[in-house]
């Protein structure tokens, strides 16, 4: 699984550089985010603009990183395709995350 | 792909196995639209973890058989494995729909919502247990 981090101010945008977020990396992208939080990260974009198909696995490893973050900070998402935004729309969840077109729309919020 | 293609799979009860069998499966998948393509491939993925993840039990080596028909008006699948599979009551159950209320971050779901995705994409979805297989008949229209 590839992420790569760059910093902007505040805000870390993270970028996955995966065609899937499924069960089969769920567990593994979930950690790897927790991590980042851990060492002090709070203010976070996640670009999914790589990503064209999402379960319930990797939805839940993003929810699981909101929950994470609670009251501390945020998590944008930002490059949400179309095949993942069906899933948000579907599970409701399109409701929970802000979801912005591009990183600098996500920066400028 | 034509009317009556059939792609017949037998695959590992694996993850890395579960996804290999989507992106195949979605060959028959072509006359969905973008988005029904999308989350018809998200609610098949849904059912094979969920055996893999809890009808075998982890490491045993089980299988799972998948038989995808496509239709003049839609794409049948049946999806069967030998696990323990879900009780009637256990499916129906899980199946159901997700509530959450969306303000209240430290409630939300992060689990548990892959078969009610499942129920939520396919237009008819039939669940049996008859010695000792487990089968997922799902029936997607292409439009509609």
């Amino acid at each position: 699984m590839v992420l790569e981090d760059q910093v902007e101010g505040e805000y870390l945008v993270v970028c996955l550089r995966e065609r899937r977020l499924d069960a089969v990396i769920a567990a593994g992208f979930r950690e790897a985010m927790l991590e980042r939080i851990e060492l002090g990260q709070h203010k976070i974009v996640l670009d999914l603009s790589s990503v064209g198909f999402l379960d319930s696995s990797g939805l839940g490893a993003v929810v699981a990183v909101l929950k994470h973050l609670g009251q501390r900070g945020c998590l944008y998402l930002c490059g949400v395709t179309p095949a993942v935004m069906a899933v948000l729309r579907l599970t409701r969840m399109d409701r929970v995350f802000r979801t912005f077109p591009t990183r600098a729309a996500a920066l400028a919020a | 792909m034509a009317d009556d293609a059939i792609l017949k799979l037998l695959v590992p009860a694996t993850l890395p196995a579960a996804r290999d069998a989507t992106e195949r499966l979605m060959a028959l998948g072509q006359r969905f639209d973008e988005i029904n393509r999308a989350l018809y491939e998200t609610a098949v993925m849904e059912w094979l973890v969920n055996i893999v993840k809890h009808s075998y039990v982890p490491a045993d080596g089980g299988s799972i058989r998948l038989v995808a028909q496509a239709g003049p008006q839609e794409l049948h699948l049946v999806i069967e494995d030998r696990g323990r599979g879900l009780s009637a009551k256990q499916f129906e159950a899980a199946a159901s729909q997700i509530h959450f209320d969306p303000q209240v971050i430290a409630d939300l779901p992060d689990s548990g919502m892959g078969l009610a995705i499942l129920k939520s994409v396919m237009d008819s979805l039939l669940y049996e247990q008859q010695q000792g297989i487990n089968r997922l008949i799902a029936v997607k229209r292409w439009s509609g």
